[in-house]
C-alpha cells in the first residue's frame, strides 16, 4: 500500500524540480509551492512558450502522452491542479 | 551569404578548434551566453573556439522560412571546411540533428533531444497561445497547415520542408562520439535551454570546457 505514496512524492518531485527549470525559480522557490500557489496568470515567468516547454517536460520525465484536448486554463491555474494531473496521468 | 561566426583564439596556434553547433530556435538564446563561456575558457585550455550563426538564426539576413535541416547541414560543413586544423565538433540540444555531415576529428553531443520533440514544443506554445487568444487550434490543425505554408510557432516561420525534417529528425551515428547529459554522471549544471528567461551558469561553462578538453586528449585531437 506504500507504494502509490511513494509514486505521489515522486511525481511531485519530479514536477517542482521541473517547474524550477523551466521557470528558473531555485530551490527554495520550488520547494515553497503549495497546492494553491498560482501558476499561469500568477508567474510572470509562466508564458505560453512556458506552458508548452512544460508539457513536453513532463512527458519526457514522467513517462507520459498528454493529448491537447486533455489541456484546458485550469490544469496550470494553480501547482495542485498541475499535480492532481500528472498524478492521473502516471496512474492512469 | 556569408554568416557571422563567432571566433575566439587562443594565445598561440590552437591545439584543434571546437566548432560549437548551437541549440535550435529560442534554446540558442537561451544557452548562448553560457556557451561563450565555455569558450573562453576553451581557449584559455589552447584551443580555438567558433560558434557559427546557422542560415535564418541569431544575426543572419536569411529569413528563416527560407531554410531547413538540410541547408543548416550544408552551412555547418562549408563552415568546417574554412577551418584549419583538426575540428571537434561540439553540439547542444537539437544542435545533435545537424552535426553529422562536418569533417570532424570527433564529436561532443550535450543534452541531445529528437526533432520531433522540438517541434511539438513549438506548435504546443503556438496552441496555448492561440488559446489565450480565443482561437482554436491543434498539433493536428497545425500539422495539417504545415504541409502547405509556413507555419509560424512562438515567433519562428517554419518551411513545410522544416516542419516535415524537424517531424522525423534524430542524431545520426559519428565516430568518436562522446554523448553526455546533466547530471551527476555528466554535465553539473541546470537545463539553461528550458529557463523562460535567459540566464547564465559560469560553473557549468567551466565543467562544459573542461569536458571538451578531456575528450580532445581521449580522442588524441592533442
Amino acid at each position: 500500500m506504500t507504494e502509490p505514496a511513494t509514486k505521489a512524492s515522486g511525481v511531485d518531485a519530479t514536477l517542482r524540480a521541473l517547474l524550477a527549470d523551466v521557470l528558473g525559480l531555485g530551490e527554495a522557490r520550488a520547494a515553497a509551492l503549495t497546492e494553491d500557489s498560482g501558476l499561469f496568470g500568477e508567474l510572470p515567468e509562466f508564458d505560453s512558450m512556458a506552458v508548452a516547454t512544460v508539457l513536453t517536460e513532463m512527458e519526457d520525465r514522467l513517462g507520459i502522452l498528454i493529448d491537447d484536448d486533455e489541456i484546458d486554463g485550469e490544469i496550470f491555474e494553480t501547482y495542485g491542479n498541475l499535480l492532481a494531473f500528472s498524478l492521473r496521468k502516471v496512474t492512469g | 551569404m556569408s554568416e557571422h561566426r563567432l571566433r575566439i583564439d587562443p594565445a598561440g596556434t590552437p591545439r584543434a578548434t571546437i566548432l560549437i553547433v548551437p541549440p535550435l530556435f529560442e534554446e540558442a538564446n537561451r544557452t548562448r551566453r553560457t556557451l561563450v563561456l565555455a569558450m573562453r575558457a576553451l581557449a584559455a585550455e589552447g584551443f580555438g573556439a567558433m560558434l557559427p550563426d546557422l542560415p535564418g538564426q541569431n544575426e543572419s539576413l536569411v529569413p528563416l522560412e527560407q531554410v531547413d535541416l538540410a541547408r543548416w547541414q550544408d552551412a555547418l560543413v562549408k563552415v568546417a571546411a574554412g577551418i584549419d586544423g583538426p575540428i571537434l565538433v561540439a553540439s547542444v540540444r537539437g544542435g545533435v540533428l545537424i552535426d553529422h555531415q562536418v569533417k570532424a576529428a570527433a564529436w561532443w553531443r550535450l543534452g541531445p533531444v529528437g526533432g520531433s520533440s522540438l517541434l511539438r514544443t513549438l506548435m504546443r506554445a503556438r496552441v496555448s497561445a492561440d488559446r489565450e487568444a480565443g482561437l482554436t487550434s491543434s498539433l493536428e490543425s497545425l500539422q495539417e497547415e504545415a504541409k502547405t505554408r509556413p507555419l509560424l510557432v512562438a515567433g519562428n516561420r517554419l518551411s513545410p520542408e522544416m516542419v516535415a525534417q524537424l517531424g522525423k529528425s534524430e542524431a545520426q551515428a559519428v565516430e568518436p562520439l562522446r554523448n553526455i547529459a546533466l547530471g551527476a554522471d555528466g554535465i553539473a549544471g541546470t537545463p539553461l535551454w528550458l529557463r523562460a528567461e535567459p540566464g547564465e551558469d559560469a560553473a557549468m561553462a567551466a565543467a562544459i570546457a573542461a569536458d571538451i578538453s578531456a575528450w580532445s586528449t581521449t580522442c588524441g585531437i592533442s
